[in-house]
């Protein structure tokens, strides 16, 4: 029920006034920003919190950093509760120590004053270049334990007075490998974070520092029964899913993820009891992460002008065993959590679909690939090349899976290829779709990407590669099927090409290259349904091939006019029924 | 001799004439997009039979046009072919990947302009310092080409990976088709923009290939139209970027002319500010769906250097794109919102008012309009204030009844949320103002600029309602209402001059320029320029070329234009572009890098003038007596208007424009013109200028 009290134009006024500050600090971050990860990829998001903590902005460029705030804002007030002054900032990246999600992630604080009052924070997550540590880039999915995943920033308060702590930088400088890309977006970050303060102050200034924390306790109120009203609409009930990763890394074993949806009038919970434990290579997940991507996967069938705040989480539960996959305890490694992470809304997606079957596509391509290449130049200047990897989206309940598009979870730019050669001793060999990569179904699920590096202006170089669904294919729904295998090729265009597992370290010597062959999109409805004129349209665009068309969807095609046999299609679709 | 600008937008077309008479004519029709010229030449053919129009005095006909985005938006293109490096035929349909909203489900991403089947890799490869790897194999061009001549394409691109480094293999294509299959229409991307980037570079000579064969036959088609009515002047054309090109340019290059409209107004703020001496404007253009926004700095509409056609509007979508076709030629910088006079107003669930982005449109429009629409609109709000005539608007030829807006907002807002009729409409009209301040700071504040150090030019027929409450909102003290704010885009071609724009990517950290080179750079740039110049007839005198840098800190995507000093040509150059860009960085984003840190050139760029000595200036304008303008019938000379809590309802006097005088007068009081309504509230004062605007002041506390 609507308060009662709430003055309906203000609340509106208000509500556009913090998504107008949120949105300069998210302009501010991405147009002064150094590194891919940030500037092309739109991997931070930017904040204001009142002064106890709560979310009551949220400037989203990532949609996996809904909720990503609260909980790194309690531990820095719980350690500097006392001790926070103007002109101090803040900073952390520890998933331990700092709630934070794995270490590139580095979040950074800036309280707000008016006079000595502190009226709030504003705050930015950027996900960095490199952190140091044993693998450039901060991705490494071989890790064992967090120590070797780079420089861990406990929650620490790096500038007093509006003075960067010189400490700080030095250490930062020494640990990383392309300081002057870590510590600008380090810069990028804290102008974001002034651009909120000063935000915030002229709000203040016109509300009065008690009415607009009665405000915006009140646009969190609003969020809250916006989301419950949503869930009150949706089917009550319980609903499971599993999926799987390929393996850690280490061990053979696939790692199973389960998700149980559970909807009772207007709360919803997602339990993961059922996951498999963590395990030894860096891929877990901190809880706090996989809280976040409950709450990306549950926006997504909502009404998307729901104010991005605290309030929206108030309704939903997610229950997880400590020591699990998608719960990791200390020390265990989470560098490449994203591919977690990508398995995790995989499932709650699933789930959702069985619930919601006229909405919820079949499996996405979630950015299982991440690429880094590093080391040093022939001219001795060191680099890291950090790229994660889309294809697009599964096939939907009405329409085919759009091809070339991140996805829901991670909406990731990719790297223009001229840029990466002049920035990079790399060049790419090709960046294309893959044909017969799509899931047949009624609705085809997207076709996979290939993308090729080789080395060509350093020695040699580290390549280290984060790939799955080498073993489990993207899901089909309601019959569809699975989005083919991704796979490796090592020199391809050589005469002894090689094929390395799913995750990977090795040294890539000058002249040599590494294909990424990325899975394609899971399809919805069976193949047989699908539309011949439809299958005829993928063959003239070799998204399909003729033989595909034939096997998978029952469609032949005159391959000398380029039409469809319709006798011949209806005789092999009919013969399948029987 | 007279000067007479065409402005066809979607909805209307609208026709201004200027003579040395110093009398505007203004003609508003229906626009025709079957065929555009339609609607241009009856206008035309009209206004020369009632003497407004004469073939021998007409010099200057400029044209500010909308095929070229049209044939966009409803993809009624050419069929394109795409030549590309192999290995990349799909760098046009995969994009940037991005989508332009997060967590919508029902995005769709729009269709490539080329299908894949017609886009055809083969092999070359140029490396980004522009050496040739391997080397063009003709076999592979001849099976391309020969495939997309068998599948009937009109028009064929040619985008190969770094060609901006160096185009050797584009050109030897571009070459073998011209001599091959001369009937084919060439876009070449080392002529269209040799900048890097592949997809954006991909993408504009796509749209420049798909829309060629489109726009050149509808100017060639226009320009017989015009030569059979006697009007034989040349026709000059308004680009993205605000300057006019002729048409032999547009022909070849349509892909600069997209967008041209709603530049014009923007380049028309900027020369009637400089005509007044007043440099720092923040253009605002609203209509019945969308408002515009545009910052103008030292007389001069900033620029972007990218945008998108066909994608959604919302102010978050500078930053999230996806949802369009990517443009990279310069254009002026507008932010664009779904706010108008008929965005409607509604109640959530969370019981909070809302407006938009759903809009009346056209039909059945506001409630007010009495074509059946129940749904409060904007429009109604202002009516129910007593903002707006509650009998009629456009001099009488729409009428409206107050009635209809008063209902539908007490029965749809105000009744559900307990509020007074009045107290709905003004929460509506500033609502709606507030989502508008969002496009004033998108356009200010994000780069550092305090909208209070600017004025407000507010026009479109509904921006001169909104304009002192907006400025108000966004604390910005001094508006300008121009004459004829409804067809102010039109006047805006009559105030533009012809340009060019060039561009090349020149990449390398300050400290390894070498500043004969850039010199070379530039000088080839401005012989190019020279030259087209001199071909569109423009004496030596007349060609003004100015120089400027791309510059940012390494790593960053976003750069930041910087204009090269005039006379330095040795090394302190470069120190003073180093300088320059600090200063700037920090201005716009509070902060410069710390100690040490390089910084570099990306891209090179040249903005070529031509001046005409017989040009339009404002001056032309601001005497000219308003002919066209019925005066309006004053029939109550006072109505009552509502301007919340704090006055409640006041008996507020209401001006014909042309009756307001040079010393102001307090607010409240409202200026009714045919095609707009002035608002002046209680706090602010509001007078003529001598240049026939009306300005109106807030006290600045």
């Amino acid at each position: 029920m609507p308060n009662a009290n709430r003055d309906p134009i203000k609340i509106e006024l208000l509500k556009n006034a913090l998504t107008a500050i949120a949105d300069e600090m998210a302009v501010t971050m991405v147009r002064t920003a150094r590194s891919l990860p940030i500037k092309e990829a739109l991997d931070f998001s930017t904040g204001l919190l009142n002064a106890d903590g709560a979310l009551i902005a949220q400037g989203l460029c990532l949609p996996l950093h809904m909720g990503s705030f609260p909980p790194t804002m309690k531990c820095i007030l719980a350690d500097y509760k006392d001790d926070i002054l103007p002109g101090d900032v803040f900073a952390t990246n520890d998933p331990y120590l700092g709630g934070g999600t794995h270490l590139p992630d580095i979040y950074i604080f800036v309280p707000i004053f008016m006079s000595d009052t502190l009226i709030g924070f504003a705050a930015t997550i950027g996900h960095h270049t490199d952190i140091g540590g044993r693998v450039a880039g901060g991705n490494a999915c071989d890790n064992t334990e967090i120590y070797q995943e780079g420089v861990r920033i406990p929650p620490l308060k790096i500038a007093k007075e509006g003075q960067l702590d010189e400490m700080f930088l030095k250490l930062m400088r020494a640990n990383v490998r392309v300081p002057q890309k870590v510590l600008g977006d380090i810069m990028a970050s804290i102008a974001a974070c002034r651009r909120g303060e000063s935000g915030l102050q002229a709000l203040a200034d016109r509300y009065g520092v008690a009415a607009l924390r009665a405000s915006t306790l009140d646009l969190i109120d609003y969020a809250e029964e916006l989301t419950r009203a949503e869930l009150l609409e949706l089917p009550d009930g319980q609903w499971e899913f599993e999926d799987f990763l390929d393996d850690d890394g280490f061990q053979e074993n696939p790692i199973r993820i389960s998700a149980t949806l559970m909807k009772t009038n207007d709360e919803l919970t997602v339990d993961f009891r059922g996951t498999d434990p963590q395990v030894k290579g860096s891929i877990n997940m901190p809880f706090s992460f996989t809280v976040s991507c409950v709450y990306a996967c549950i926006r997504s069938v909502m009404d998307p002008s729901i104010p991005n705040n605290e309030g929206f989480f108030r309704p939903i539960t997610v229950i997880a065993e400590p020591g699990s996959f998608v719960h990791c305890t200390h020390p265990a490694p989470v560098a490449a959590r994203g591919l977690g992470a990508s398995r995790v809304t995989d499932c709650v997606w699933g789930a959702l679909a069985q619930m919601l079957p006229d909405k919820v596509f079949a499996c996405c391509v979630q950015g299982d690939y991440g690429v880094t290449i590093a080391g040093y130049t022939d001219d001795g200047a060191p680099f890291v090349s950090l790229e994660f990897l889309f294809s697009g989206w599964g096939g939907r309940p009405d329409k085919d899976g759009i091809d070339g598009l991140s996805s829901l979870a991670v909406n990731y730019s990719n790297t223009p290829v001229e840029i990466l050669e002049v920035e990079q001793p790399l060049r790419i060999e090709r960046y294309q779709f893959r044909a017969d990569t799509g899931g047949a179904g009624k609705f085809r699920g997207a076709v996979g990407l290939e993308r090729e590096y080789r080395l060509v202006e350093a020695n040699e170089a580290v390549l280290q590669v984060r790939g799955d669904r080498h073993k489990f294919g993207p899901f089909g729904l309601n019959g569809g099927k699975a989005g083919a295998n991704a796979s490796h090729l090592l020199n391809p265009d050589s005469d002894s090409p090689s094929v390395p597992p799913g995750k990977f370290m090795m040294t890539l010597k000058k002249g040599e290259s590494f294909r990424a062959q990325l899975a394609g999109g899971g399809g919805w409805g069976h193949p047989f349904e699908r539309d011949p004129a439809s299958v005829l349209d993928d063959v003239l665009n070799e998204k399909v091939s003729l033989e595909c068309a034939l096997e998978e969807y029952g469609v032949a095609i005159d391959s000398v006019r380029m039409a469809v046999n319709e006798e011949e299609t209806m005789r092999l679709r009919k013969a399948a029924c029987a | 001799m007279q000067s007479i600008g065409f402005d066809v937008g979607g909805t209307f077309t609208d026709i201004v004439a200027v003579g040395n008479n110093g009398r505007l004519t203004v003609r508003k029709i229906l626009s025709t997009p079957v065929d555009y010229s339609d609607a241009i030449c009856s206008g035309l053919a009209e206004m020369i039979k009632n003497g407004q129009v004469s073939t021998q005095d007409a010099r200057h006909l400029v044209h500010a046009a909308t095929v070229a985005t049209n044939t966009v938006i409803t993809r009624t293109g050419a069929k394109v072919g795409l030549i590309t490096t192999d290995g990349f035929r799909d760098v046009l349909e995969i994009g940037r990947l991005r989508y332009p909203r997060l967590y919508n489900m029902a995005f769709e991403k729009p269709l490539p302009l080329v299908p894949r089947y017609l886009r055809m890799g083969v092999t070359e490869r140029v490396d980004y310092r522009g050496n040739v790897v391997t080397e063009l194999d003709w076999t592979n061009v001849k099976t391309a080409v020969n495939h997309l001549l068998e599948h009937n394409v009109e028009s064929i691109a040619i985008c190969l990976l770094n060609s901006y480094a160096n185009p050797i293999h584009e050109q030897l294509i571009a070459d073998y088709l011209s001599t091959f299959a001369p009937q084919i229409t060439l876009s070449v991307s080392y002529q269209v923009l040799p900048e890097i980037k592949e997809y954006e570079r991909t993408s504009t000579t796509v749209i420049n290939a798909y829309i060629k064969p489109v726009v050149a036959r509808y100017i060639s088609n226009l320009e017989k139209q015009l030569h059979e009515m006697g009007l034989d002047a040349p026709i000059t054309v308004m680009q993205s970027s605000g300057g006019t090109v002729r048409t032999a340019f547009v022909k070849e290059r349509p892909v600069y002319a997209i967008e041209s409209g709603p530049a014009a107004g923007a380049v028309g703020a900027a020369a009637v500010g400089r005509h007044l001496g007043i440099d720092n404007i923040i253009a605002f253009d609203m209509g019945g769906t969308t408002a515009k926004t545009c910052l103008i700095e030292n007389g001069i509409p900033r620029l972007a250097s990218e945008y998108e056609v066909g994608g959604e509007l919302n102010i978050g979508h500078r930053l999230l794109r996806g949802g369009g076709y990517v443009l990279r030629v310069p254009a002026i910088d507008l932010a664009e919102i779904g706010a108008g006079g008929g965005s409607i107003a509604w109640i959530d669930r969370g019981g909070v008012l809302r407006v938009g982005p759903q809009s009346a449109g056209a039909d059945p429009g506001p409630a007010c309009y009495q074509r059946g629409g129940t749904a409060a609109t904007v429009t109604d709000a202002n009516v129910v204030l007593g903002y707006l005539n509650p009998k009629y608007l456009v001099g009488g030829a729409l009428k409206i009844d107050r009635n209809l807006a008063l209902r539908a907002v007490s029965d749809t807002i105000g009744e559900p949320l307990g509020l007074s009729a009045e107290d709905a409409a003004l929460g509506i009209h500033t609502i709606v103002n507030s989502t508008m301040v969002r496009a004033v700071r998108a356009v200010s504040s994000e780069i550092g600029r305090d909208p209070g150090d600017f004025v407000l030019f507010a026009f479109g027929g509904s921006g001169p309602v909104h304009a002192a409450t907006l400025a108000r909102e966004a604390s910005m003290a001094n508006i300008i209402v121009p004459p004829s704010p409804g067809v102010f885009s039109a006047i805006g071609l009559l105030l533009s001059t012809v340009e060019h724009q060039y561009v090349q990517t020149f990449w390398r950290d300050l400290t390894k320029v070498d500043t004969e080179q850039l010199e070379n750079t530039f000088g080839g740039m401005e012989e190019e320029a020279t030259e087209t110049l001199l071909g569109e007839g423009f004496d030596k005198h007349q060609i003004q070329l100015d120089r400027f840098v791309d510059m940012r800190y390494p790593g960053q995507t976003s750069e930041i234009l910087v204009a090269m000093p005039g006379v330095q040509r040795d090394d302190s150059l470069l120190i003073t572009l180093e300088n320059a860009f600090h200063l700037e960085h920090e201005n716009s984003y509070g902060y410069r890098s710390l100690e040490g840190e390089s910084v570099e050139i990306v891209n090179v760029r040249l903005r070529a003038r031509g001046l005409s000595d017989e040009a339009f200036s404002p001056d032309d304008l601001f005497q000219a007596e308003q002919q066209h303008v019925k005066p309006v019938e004053t029939i109550h000379t006072s109505r009552n208007a509502y301007f919340g809590n704090d006055h409640g309802w006041l008996d507020t006097p209401v001006y014909p424009r042309t009756e307001l005088e040079s010393s102001p007068i307090t607010g409240p009081l409202i200026i009714e013109e045919y095609d707009a309504t002035i608002v002046v509230p209680p706090e602010a004062t509001a007078h003529v200028d001598a240049a026939n605007n009306v300005r109106i002041t807030f006290e600045t506390t």
